[in-house]
């Protein structure tokens, strides 16, 4: 009986300290690092940028592109539409609840894809889901998107869908700051691009 | 940080080193908390000796608690602990076919090696009929195969089912095994056998 007393007095203390803390206190790091280089190798992060333009065309609601460049850099020049979360202060508490959530489909971009794919993997190793990387980043969505290159005589039929598709998405989402369209673009607004199979690709990786 | 063999903290090798070490620590206070008498084991079916709710409920508490703290100062992360998958009717079937079992053979698997070790002849005998069970069941697995996976629950714990916090649970979970050790030692005094 004495020694029922004794656990007693160590246990019970302990059994209303646990039930009185709120529970999940530990961050949950769902990966390993072997599972992230394999997610990371594997490319299941990267939206493609023509994904990306029919979503902005089609207006998506679903999409929202996060800038991961500096407040400066988004001041110059932002995607439409495009919310500034600065990499530096990315785990920031007033941007939570933009990154951990299951609305909407994030797509970071930076001005090439290192510094977004960096967002991804801190968001991928808290366990948030939804985060994407635009494939490429901006200097391939001024490159290819905004500005695209007609394509040879000889291409495959593919090639001149896409280039259709392209060129009717910068005329829709140019004049959208410092990037000149070039005079091939003319500036009407809202032409409905021609959907090619190709920008109907859903991204790669469970959203 | 934990739990260690996940996040690959410590190899796999190291991983079932450990448990060696363990389980021979487990046997040992086994062995002296006298688990390795039948007769002392069986008490607990006629309440003349209720050891074993005692060591095992005591054991899982400490368990329980250690987990959950460790949890709250963030050394562990419970979600990738293992937690076996619940087939309910196998459980059941089980669990009625183990406690017949421990009734007749006054061991329950683990605690017959224990006896074995220390050379009693009733648990090396136990142990032969665990491996007749075993191999009995392999054999005409075919036979059990739907009872065996009827009714999957998937891995769900208690405090999930009943929507209580793990916490919370814990310490009702405490205070039931208290209850139970109360009523143990008043069994003990109500059922007293002098030699067993």
């Amino acid at each position: 009986m004495k020694s029922l007393k004794l656990l007693a007095l160590f246990v019970i203390p302990l059994g209303i300290i646990i039930a009185a803390v709120p529970p999940d206190r530990v961050k949950h790091f769902r990966l390993t690092a072997d599972e992230l280089l394999q997610e990371a190798g594997a490319g299941v992060q990267f939206v493609s940028p023509d994904v990306v333009a029919d979503m902005l065309v089609q207006k998506d609601p679903s999409l929202r592109l996060i800038d991961v460049r500096t407040p400066e850099e988004f001041d110059a020049y932002s995607m439409p539409g495009a919310i500034n979360v600065p990499l530096s202060n990315l785990l920031a508490d007033e941007y939570t609840d933009i990154l951990n959530q299951d609305a909407y489909m994030n797509v970071f971009y930076s001005n090439g894809s290192v510094y977004a794919n960096q967002a991804w993997m801190i968001t991928r190793q808290l366990g948030y889901e939804n985060n994407f990387v635009l494939e490429g980043g901006l200097n391939y969505w001024f490159g290819n998107i905004l500005s695209p290159e007609e394509p040879s005589q000889t291409s495959p039929n593919e090639e001149f869908a896409q280039y259709d598709f392209r060129k009717s998405a910068a005329a829709a989402l140019g004049g959208g700051g410092v990037v000149s369209t070039g005079p091939e673009v003319p500036a009407v607004k809202a032409l409905k691009p021609p959907s090619t199979t190709k920008a109907k690709k859903k991204p790669a990786g469970g959203c | 940080m934990g739990p260690l063999a996940p996040f690959e903290i410590i190899s796999e090798n190291t991983n079932f080193l450990l448990a060696f070490f363990i389980g021979i620590a487990f046997g040992w206070v086994l062995e002296s908390s006298g688990f390795s008498s039948s007769r002392k084991l069986a008490g607990i079916f006629y309440g003349y000796d209720t050891v074993v709710l005692k060591v095992f409920f005591t054991g899982a508490i400490t368990a329980m608690l250690g987990l959950l703290f460790m949890s709250l100062f963030g050394w562990v992360d419970l979600d990738l602990i293992y937690v076996n998958p619940t087939y309910l009717t196998s459980a059941i079937v089980g669990g009625v076919i183990m406690g017949a079992g421990f009734i007749m053979g006054g061991f329950c698997p683990g605690t017959s090696f224990c006896g074995a070790a220390i050379g009693k002849i009733d648990a090396m005998v136990f142990i032969v009929g665990l491996f007749i069970g075993v191999y009995g069941f392999a054999f005409t697995y075919g036979l059990w195969e739907k009872l065996y996976f009827a009714r999957y629950l998937g891995e769900p714990k208690v405090s999930e089912t009943l929507g209580l916090s793990d916490g919370l649970f814990g310490l009702l979970l405490i205070i039931a095994a208290l209850g139970m050790f109360v009523v143990a030692e008043w069994a003990e005094k109500k059922f007293p056998r002098e030699e067993y």
